[in-house]
């Protein structure tokens, strides 16, 4: 009943926006698919073309990496009941971080593209923002669910807040939030290359340059290069989460 | 000295877990409490650290009032009192100095603790805590790796650490063997008698209260039904304590 009704709704949306089995083959005989053959391999290899920009992208999500993973700490802490150093914080940092989750990372770029200019530096903060969304989402669940027994023992000698968590606590995450770090990490590449498409610099923005010059042979080579780059830093980054849990 | 002047501890939704409380404990005691699970032991020791804040009467330690007591207050009535746990409450994903070094919280800049700068005197404090209970060659292995009455006994030494003048254990060998028991329990005899420490023990297990103890407190419905020299002690006050005869489950011993 439930399946018929799923099948009965997908081809009725389907004639709503006009998708016919037809509409692939349009898509296949497009004489557009021929532009992208063949790749310009000295063009793609040459340093200011594509390497540079590729660099800039690493940049980028190192430095937001770092700024938002660093941030996302303290919020963690901020934002568990079990780590809070009072409510008021603890509702205080959880109304924050809901407004950050609300808006999109793409919205964020164009936000700070308008507010800082067009440029590498729009995308770092613009992923900063977004690192410290996603670690902050990661990390808390993994504070929420720490053990609350060694608090309880930091917090019978005596300790103050801080030293008690850090103590208590930090030792018990840290690997997660280390693995969590890498992986927001390789959020980030992903993200900077689809971040460069509105203006916030790194290889994105030459992959756009392209585009709009129907380039496509050139687009292809650049996207060839990213897989590679993405898959090198995904394969080391796996290995080493492995390890840490 | 420690006294309780008609405590009452009222959780959230109203179960009375301590119920008009007076008790007196001089100086260098070693007192065994003892009851059925939800008694209220657990919740004795721990309105005496304000870990459970009574939510009636008067708790002073060492002449210090602990209900309504301020964050500072606390802290310092807390760097006095040491604390071991049945679960061993240790912080496993790092080594057992560590662990040790928490006892020494109160006394340490926050900024130092939290950096981990802990200074060369309270490292050399935590290394004579763990000298105190044998396991001094275990300073730097990580505290998971530790068998339960080696986890045990660092949890003794963090409390230790803290130089404290009493020593709150709740169920301390409730998760280990007969044998590891007895040894534990043995540490906590010691340090009551080398070093003066006033010590509360919440215990289980009759048989050990009877070998250990000096002085016993029954708990019974967040009541003290009964509070004397453990020579004083017959069937007829566990009945009272327990609502029922002794069975062999009440004895460590027969467990094992």
């Amino acid at each position: 009943m439930a399946a018929a009704l799923v099948v009965a709704y997908t081809v009725m949306a389907g004639r709503t926006v006009g998708f016919d089995l037809s509409t692939f083959w349009q898509v296949w005989s497009n004489p557009l698919w021929e532009k992208f053959w063949p790749v310009p391999w000295d063009w793609v290899l040459d340093r200011h073309n594509v390497l540079d920009p590729l660099v800039e992208t690493f940049q980028i999500a190192i430095v937001a990496t770092l700024i938002g993973c660093g941030l996302a700490l303290p919020v963690a802490f901020a934002m568990s009941p079990l780590t809070a150093p009072n409510r008021v914080v603890l509702v205080v940092s959880r109304s924050i971080m809901n407004v950050v989750r609300a808006v999109p990372d793409l919205f964020w770029a164009k936000l700070l593209v308008t507010a800082v200019g067009i440029g590498a530096f729009a995308g770092s903060w613009a992923l900063s923002v977004f690192s410290l969304a996603v670690m902050v989402k990661l990390f808390s669940e993994t504070v929420d669910g720490a053990d609350p027994r060694p608090l309880e023992a930091a917090r019978a000698a005596g300790g103050r807040h801080m030293p008690v968590v850090r103590t208590g606590v930090l030792p018990t995450v840290l690997p997660e939030y280390v693995a969590y770090g890498l992986y927001v990490f390789e959020l980030n590449i992903r993200a900077s290359v689809v971040l460069g498409l509105v203006g916030a610099g790194g290889i994105g923005r030459v992959v756009e340059a392209q585009r709009q010059y129907f380039r496509f042979d050139r687009v292809l080579g650049v996207l060839v290069l990213v897989f590679v780059v993405v898959f090198v830093i995904e394969q080391v980054s796996v290995a080493v989460r492995k390890r840490l849990v | 000295m420690i006294e309780f002047r008609d405590v009452s501890v009222t959780y959230r939704g109203g179960v009375r877990a301590l119920r008009n409380v007076d008790l007196k404990i001089d100086d260098g005691e070693f007192v065994v409490i003892v009851g059925l699970s939800g008694a209220g032991k657990s919740t004795l020791l721990r309105a005496m650290n304000g870990l459970i804040p009574a939510t009636g009467g008067s708790i002073t330690v060492g002449g210090t009032e602990v209900v309504g007591a301020g964050r500072a207050e606390l802290r310092d009535v807390r760097s006095r009192i040491g604390m071991i746990f049945q679960t061993f409450n240790l912080v496993h994903r790092t080594s057992v100095v560590n662990n040790v070094l928490m006892g020494r919280l109160a006394g340490v800049p926050a900024w130092r603790s939290t950096l981990g700068m802990w200074p060369a005197a309270d490292r050399e404090a935590a290394m004579l805590a763990l000298e105190r209970v044998g396991i001094v060659e275990k300073a730097y292995v990580r505290a998971s790796n530790l068998s339960g009455g080696q986890q045990q006994r660092v949890g003794i030494a963090r409390a230790l650490a803290q130089e404290p003048s009493v020593m709150l254990a709740d169920e301390p060998v409730a998760a280990l063997d007969p044998v590891t028991s007895r040894q534990v329990m043995g540490d906590l005899q010691r340090i009551n008698r080398d070093l003066g420490i006033t010590t509360l023990v919440n215990l289980h297990y009759l048989d050990l209260a009877r070998e250990f103890g000096r002085r016993l407190v029954g708990l019974r419905e967040g009541e003290v039904v009964f509070d004397g020299d453990i020579d004083d002690v017959t069937d007829e006050t566990f009945r009272e304590v327990y609502g029922r005869a002794i069975t062999d489950d009440d004895l460590k011993t027969a467990e094992g």
